[in-house]
């Protein structure tokens, strides 16, 4: 299976059997498009939390926000909030942008959204956000889908400061229409072949602009006109939040993780053999735990999990559910290298007791060497190891660059290096998340790579992360492939 | 081969407007009625290629008049507003008191002379039309045409026309005729009394309609607060969120009418709306735009957006569709370019498909059809009132003849609500033919927005033709 819904494949089987090049273009919407809900609202709440907020200003929000949704001017509420901006300095709400986008915004990418953007990327279309939003706002988001066009609201800048006044009208209506066909003027995109995806119901004239408009988890009043005016809509799913179910699940697994856990040592302890307690503790708690919150796999390519042991493990890592993902996988005779501070981590501690992991003191190199010299005298005595190359969880599935260790060590034990992709743990436990939410995890193992040597490592390693970018981008479909 | 289409169009028009009453709309034009300011009429100017023979032009009239019923009735009236009006054959209904002819020796004249007959008030006890054939024109004659929306609507009277003109300049004998029935007269206090009864027969289906929908409330509050909130926020949206009327274009006594005609190549007009995303329509507007942009430019008058009236389909945003909505849009009036100005209307036309009180005035006619008429007539007028209203209306699509003279243009002048400028496009073959009714109080130099729309035509036409 491809993780899409049928709908948004269709949708993607369209786009690549479409006109190609940058003469077309692909213009997202931002908030509920893109990303489920409003980043705006994301931004308020930093400031109410921050306590920025007098209780004037917010009376005025309140009334202003109640107003546009009874028929008033519904930009007015935007124009309050630029005009309370007046005087803050741009450099630090663009760093608030980016440190609200990693803490929550990241997590409110919809997934499909995103197969819908590389999808237009790798048709060479020229693929924009066009948003009544700030760049604050959008940059960061466009940056990770690795868009490089915005086309949004202004907001005036003198001597590092906001004014609190717009430049030109706000991007809402009309005007984001207006902006997207000066746009298209200005990068010769042809807009009668061109795409647009929108959700809000000032987004009919946007919409209207180009050849082919899709109406995207529409809001009622343009679910309505889209059936009118014959537009398709698309629903995609939301990436899912922590419900209580969700939390509920998330508390019997954890118990089910430590009940594994003992339960396996106890076996190993009757059985006096450690090695298989450990083993069965390890099957236990981390299939106890997923069975209880819901979670299931779908491998491609299991065997290859079987065929070069002891190796080296490679995966992406989003979440805290990674792990659990992988132990299963693996089920038996492997470690990981964590680091130090990972040693105290609740969601870990207990699992740590079993599979009695590598920590390495990265503020201390020499430890760290001795640390690994000891890996690689494991490895070779038949233990396997996993590594997140990474070395730190993504906001979002965008691939990090990879770091040497995994693959120096493969070439020191003289073990081959066996690729897994990770596609969706993000979202069934988002990072920072404690809730793992039910879903299907989709796992596809790469072709094991052999003959690891220091010569050619750089090329090589570069090679392995283009095809986890290939494969995360296009994920194969069906056991064959 | 053109006189069997004649035959099948001619048995179309002998079943024109067979219903008994008028529909709730036409109730609601017929009761507002404050002509001219609140005017239903409209008035179609048919230029013809010479002046057709007059005792043959009357005996087609004559002929015409026989296969249309409609143009021998009048309405009658309950005495009290219990039932819809009522359409009854007129007896004594006289061809020579709708239909004459007038000698004038210029276009200017003609039009001056039509713009006055449109201005005058019917007789309404008379069947509601008026014909007037101007010869002594130098270019041949005119025919104008002054019809009541009770009796077409200007999409009506342009259908009504296409029908009963001939496709061949030749005479055709033995023509046909509509069947006459002869209807007993309707008599005002008849009607009041059937419809009381009707609505009384009525009346416990209808408070068993409303329990119903009381029910339906008191169970989900939350539900019809919700629908009834956003319906009211719609409302509101419709009725101000339209860009200020413009200030060049005032003050408005809707008494003082000007006929203006324009053409333009009705095929580089397509080519623009199709670049712009667009229908006719949206073209059409677009076009009305660039000559007020000029006009607005030449007073020195700066002046971002005006509201524009357009219909709307309520069935889908396809230029065809039986159920219609008149609504306001906020139109650019400074866009340069002609394709962007297409592509602005279309998007300010579309949006209007996300309001659901989009159909409110016609949800709301058959209850005001049982007010009195002055809130009827109050009603309409509730409605923000437009800077312009712009139509445009599917005409012949080829070559056609009345009385042996072929017909060169025909324009319709829709009625002044309000507005500073009424413009109705008309397509005839492969010419749009362009009918503005100015109100002269309000546009302080026609002669200047006659340049500015003959530039706007040439603008769009250059665009069209370079695309």
């Amino acid at each position: 299976m491809s993780g899409l819904s049928t709908a948004a494949q269709e949708a993607i089987d369209a786009i690549e059997a479409g006109p190609q090049g940058p003469s077309v273009g692909a213009f997202f919407d931002l908030d509920g498009t893109l990303v489920a809900g409003y980043t705006a609202a994301t931004f308020y709440g930093d400031r109410l939390k921050g306590r920025e907020v007098s209780p004037a200003e917010f009376l005025r929000t309140v009334v202003t926000a109640v107003d546009g949704e009874l028929g008033g001017d519904p930009t007015r509420i935007a124009h309050v909030a630029f005009s309370a901006m007046r005087g803050q300095s741009e450099d630090s709400f663009a760093d608030l942008g980016d440190r609200l986008f990693r803490s929550k915004i990241a997590g409110t990418i919809r997934r499909e959204s995103r197969a819908l953007v590389h999808a237009h990327q790798r048709a060479g279309h020229t693929v924009a956000v066009a948003s009544a939003a700030t760049k604050y706002q959008i940059a960061p988001v466009a940056r990770d889908l690795g868009v490089e066009h915005l086309v949004c609201t202004q907001l005036v800048v003198e001597d590092g400061q906001f004014t609190g006044a717009t430049d030109g009208p706000m991007l809402w209506g009309r005007h984001k229409a207006s902006g997207v066909r000066a746009f298209a003027r200005e990068h010769a995109v042809d807009l009668t072949d061109s795409y647009a995806y929108g959700n809000g119901y000032e987004d009919v004239a946007f919409l209207s602009s180009v050849g082919h408009p899709t109406a995207l988890n529409p809001h009622r009043d343009l679910r309505a006109a889209a059936a009118r005016l014959g537009w398709p809509v698309l629903d995609l799913s939301d990436p899912v939040g922590g419900s209580l179910v969700a939390a509920g699940r998330t508390a019997a697994a954890l118990a089910g993780m430590n009940t594994g856990v003992v339960a396996g040592l106890t076996y190993g302890l009757l059985r006096r053999d450690g090695k298989e307690g450990r083993n069965l503790a390890v099957k236990l708690a981390t299939q106890l735990p997923m069975t209880l919150a819901g979670v299931t796999m779908d491998v491609q390519n299991r065997e290859r999990l079987w065929t070069h042991r002891p190796a080296i493990f490679v995966a992406n890592h989003q979440s805290a559910l990674d792990i659990p993902v992988l132990g299963n996988l693996l089920e038996r005779d492997f470690t990981i290298v964590a680091k130090k501070e990972a040693r105290w981590d609740p969601r870990a501690v207990v699992g740590s007791v079993v599979i009695d992991p590598a920590y390495i003191d990265r503020s201390d190199s020499a430890s760290a060497r001795a640390t690994l010299d000891g890996v690689v005298e494991r490895i070779r005595s038949g233990t396997s190891l996993m590594i997140f190359p990474e070395g730190t969880r993504s906001a979002t599935p965008v691939l990090g660059p990879f770091r040497k260790g995994a693959f120096h060590l493969a070439a020191q034990a003289g073990v081959p290096v066996v690729p897994v992709v990770l596609r969706n743990t993000g979202e069934l436990m988002r990072r920072n998340s404690l809730v793992l939410n039910p879903g299907v995890v989709d796992v596809c193992v790469l072709e094991p790579e052999t003959d690891w040597n220091e010569d050619d490592m750089s090329e090589r390693i570069a090679a392995l992360h283009a095809k986890f970018e290939q494969t995360l981008a296009k994920w194969p479909s069906g056991a064959s492939a | 081969m053109s006189a069997r289409e004649d035959f099948e169009r001619w048995g179309g028009a002998a079943t024109f407007g067979a219903a008994p009453e008028l529909t709730s709309m036409q109730t609601l034009m017929w009761r507002a009625e404050r002509h001219p300011v609140q005017s239903s009429t409209s008035t179609v100017i048919i230029d013809l290629d010479r002046a057709p023979d007059w005792k043959r032009f009357v005996a087609a009239t004559e002929w015409g008049t026989g296969l249309v019923r409609r143009l021998r009735q009048r309405v009658v009236d309950p005495v009290v507003p219990t039932a819809p009006p009522t359409w009854a054959d007129d007896p004594t209904f006289d061809l020579g008191y709708h239909l004459r002819r007038e000698h004038v020796s210029t276009r200017e004249e003609m039009l001056a002379h039509a713009a006055q007959m449109a201005l005058r008030p019917f007789d309404r006890s008379r069947p509601l039309w008026e014909g007037v054939l101007f010869e002594g024109l130098p270019e041949g004659a005119a025919y104008v045409l002054k019809i009541h929306h009770a009796l077409a609507d200007p999409l009506g009277t342009v259908q009504l026309l296409s029908m009963l003109q001939s496709g061949k300049r030749a005479h055709t004998a033995r023509k046909p005729l509509g069947e006459s029935v002869a209807e007993p007269g309707a008599d005002p206090v008849d009607l009041a009394v059937t419809g009381l009864r009707t609505d009384v027969a009525t009346l416990p289906d209808a408070a068993r309609a409303s329990v119903r929908t009381l029910a339906h409330a008191a169970t989900r509050p939350q539900a019809v607060v919700a629908s009834s909130l956003r319906y009211g926020a719609s409302v509101r949206r419709m009725l101000t969120q339209v860009a200020r009327p413009s200030p060049e274009l005032s003050p408005r006594t809707g008494k003082k009418w000007t006929f203006l005609t324009l053409d333009a190549p009705l095929e580089p007009l397509r080519t623009v709306a199709r670049q712009g995303g667009g229908t006719l329509d949206d073209a059409a507007v677009a076009l009305v735009l660039g000559g007020l942009g000029r006009y607005h430019a030449a007073r020195e008058s700066r002046v971002h957006e005006i509201p524009v009236g357009v219909r709307v389909s309520l069935d889908r945003a396809d230029d065809l569709g039986n159920r219609f909505a008149g609504a306001i849009i906020s139109a650019p009036l400074e866009i340069g370019d002609p394709v962007d100005r297409v592509a602005a209307v279309r998007g300010e036309v579309l949006s209007l498909h996300t309001e659901r009180a989009l159909e409110v005035l016609d949800a709301a006619a058959p209850a005001l059809n049982r007010m009195p008429a002055f809130v009827g007539a109050s009603a309409l007028r509730t409605a923000a009132v437009p800077d312009a209203f712009v139509l445009t209306l599917p005409g012949p699509p080829r070559r056609r003849y009345m009385a042996g003279a072929e017909v060169q243009g025909m324009y319709v002048l829709g009625p002044l609500p309000g507005a500073a400028l009424t413009v109705c496009l008309v397509t005839v073959g492969d010419t749009a033919c362009i009918g503005v009714n100015v109100d002269a109080s309000a546009v302080a130099d026609v002669d200047e927005l006659r340049a500015c729309l003959a530039e706007a035509v040439e603008e769009m036409t250059a665009a069209g033709n370079a695309g």
